[in-house]
């Protein structure tokens, strides 16, 4: 794959052609500014997005968003919306963290406020959100405890004390998604996620204090309750070890049943199986409970970054902003093509006017934007989800030194929690794209737009 | 018997070689548990543990069999350091596990892809490349 493959529909859109290869049932189209193609085409991820483009029942184009690299199966960043009725569920389409997403928190205070005690708000953030790899909290879930959350997700957290009612008004879904089913979630998986509510996991997974340096659309912003110089908090994680497990059970059912339902595919890692049969309806049954499992856990990390903000600042009115998953597969309705199941592997749902949350890296910067029609017009409703990696992280261990970096980030005036330093350098802002420029990709062409940009304060991870 | 570590933009690509389809199946698993670097022990190697696998063909039962590794170790909180194979053919295996608790894993591996897997067998050298989500 190369430039010359790539048709130019406008300056943020390119397309892949059906004839680039004979599997193809839909173009493949890339939201990406000139600039950018080289380093997308440097790696597989516009090989993996042609391969999404010969799942049964895809319709209109395979897409992918500025962020896009390299993943398995899907590349990160990829969407596909399919037929429901004559298409397939594909987990490959979804990835191991079913339902890792962003919750954006508001703080009431303002950057005076929490300045001088920084240190001490991450330092306790670190200490009442675990993180770590596999690293299991105080609070343990088992047996019919546990269904109420694979069923209910946050509202369940809710209804346990963890949050406020209205917290679920401002979550995707209202926190909880239906049809989620916890008599098809393992054994294993239950083991493996029973200790995991309320923790962070490791990776790019992290909790950000930031303060609002940029505001590009007022009415929105007043809207969201922000202005310049304001504090918010963004949570990045998923499902954790149950997620991991509820997709790796399933893309085995679906590997072993792929053949008696006459689908070949390209990867194996894109294994399906139609969405009515009996295994794609218990994956999207599990699926959805892990989904809420995710949800869930975002809001238990909220009630200990209260708890830490109450006990630092003797305040803990922190409201939600919202909070998306960029991790799942959903049923909607779009305009002029009916319902369809959207798979959205490292991308963001972006209704008209529905918050869209795309943290960058810990050094840079991250957005707020909104969704608008034209993404229901173009990518199904979605846009990007990240800055998207640009170097792996055995390069990034091996060029960067965790010593470093910390000095670098408190140079910069960030202060970072981090239990790993391993870990922390394979996030560096330089293994990142530039968050600035996918922005502007995504405003540019219309499917999200700027509202607010933060920069960080405070960093916490594993 | 090598291994090696190629790039990849967000996770972790291994590619493996060996003289046998235990070797490579054994050599994977070490692989794994390289990439998930265990920190030193603070209990001695412990009982064994028997599993079985059956999978439609030799690379989806690499994978599985990687799969419920990982899932044990992520559970049980254990670094297993070799396995002894009571039978291994193209679609099956029955293995026996041993192994220690280690302080701690300093990588996660969510789960082994079956992305870019496949076990093949070209003048005596037994190979695949695995991809495991980090």
């Amino acid at each position: 794959m190369d430039k010359k493959n790539l048709e130019r529909v406008s300056d943020q859109v390119w397309q892949i052609p059906k004839s680039y290869r004979h599997d193809m049932r839909v173009p493949a189209r890339l939201y990406a500014s000139e600039g950018m193609l080289d380093s997308i085409l440097h790696d597989r991820s516009v090989e993996q997005l042609v391969n999404v483009a010969t799942l049964p029942g895809i319709r209109k184009y395979a897409i992918a968003m500025p962020d896009v690299h390299e993943g398995y199966g899907f590349p990160i960043g990829g969407i596909a919306a399919v037929d429901p009725d004559e298409g397939v569920i594909s987990p490959g389409g979804i990835g191991y963290d079913i339902n890792c997403g962003v919750r954006l928190l508001r703080s009431k205070k303002m950057l005076a406020d929490v300045k001088p005690v920084l240190e001490k708000l991450a330092r306790s953030i670190f200490r009442e959100v675990p993180s770590g790899v596999g690293k299991g909290g105080n609070l343990k879930v088992k047996g019919g405890d546990l269904d109420h959350i694979l069923r209910n997700g946050a509202k369940r957290a809710v209804e346990m004390g963890y949050g406020e009612a209205a917290d679920l008004d401002h979550i995707e879904s209202g926190g909880r998604i239906d049809g989620a089913d916890p008599s098809l979630v393992s054994e294993s998986a239950r083991e493996r996620g029973h200790d995991q509510l309320g923790t962070l996991g490791s990776g790019n997974h992290f909790v950000e204090i930031d303060r609002v340096n940029e505001i590009y659309d007022e009415e929105e912003a007043n809207r969201f309750g922000l202005v310049r110089d304001g504090i918010v908090i963004q949570i990045h994680t998923g499902s954790r070890g149950l997620g991991h497990q509820v997709a790796t059970d399933y893309l085995r059912l679906m590997t072993g049943s792929m053949a008696r339902h006459h689908i070949r595919v390209p990867d194996r890692e894109l294994a399906c199986a139609p969405f009515r049969s009996t295994e794609g309806q218990q994956y999207f049954a599990a699926m959805s409970a892990a989904a809420n499992f995710a949800f869930a856990n975002r809001q238990f990390i909220t009630a200990g970054i209260r708890r830490a903000w109450s006990h630092e600042l003797r305040d803990d009115a922190i409201g939600i902003i919202y909070d998306v998953a960029h991790n799942v597969a959903k049923l909607e309705k779009h305009p002029g093509i009916g319902q369809v199941l959207v798979h959205r592997k490292g991308a963001t749902r972006a209704f008209p006017r529905q918050p869209v949350l795309i943290p960058g890296s810990m050094g840079t910067a991250s957005y707020l934007c909104v969704g608008s029609e034209k993404a229901m017009e173009e990518t199904f409703g979605s846009s990007c989800h990240g800055a998207g990696r640009v170097m792996s992280r055995t390069q990034a261990r091996n060029k960067i030194s965790a010593d470093e970096l910390r000095q670098r980030l408190r140079n910069m005036g960030i202060i970072v929690e981090a239990g790993s330093g391993k870990g922390l350098v394979e996030e560096a802002p330089e293994a990142y794209k530039d968050i600035d420029a996918v922005i502007d990709v995504v405003h540019g062409a219309g499917i999200a737009t700027k509202v607010a940009r933060f920069k960080p304060l405070a960093v916490v991870k594993g | 018997m090598t291994r090696r570590i190629i790039e990849h933009t967000a996770d972790v690509r291994l590619r493996v070689e060996a003289a046998s389809l235990e070797e490579l199946f054994r050599e994977a698993m070490l692989g794994m548990f390289e990439i998930m670097s265990c920190s030193a022990g603070v209990s001695p190697a412990f009982e064994n543990v028997r599993i079985e696998i059956y999978s439609p063909d030799r690379t989806s039962l690499l994978v599985d069999f990687l799969n419920d590794v990982l899932s044990r170790a992520h559970i049980r909180k254990e670094c297993f350091e070799e396995v002894r194979f009571d039978r291994l053919t193209e679609t099956e295996l029955v293995a026996t596990l041993t192994g220690r608790t280690p302080a701690r894993f300093e990588q996660d591996v969510k789960a082994v892809t079956y992305h870019e897997a496949e076990v093949r067998c070209e003048d005596g050298v037994w190979s695949t490349v695995l991809v495991f989500d980090i």
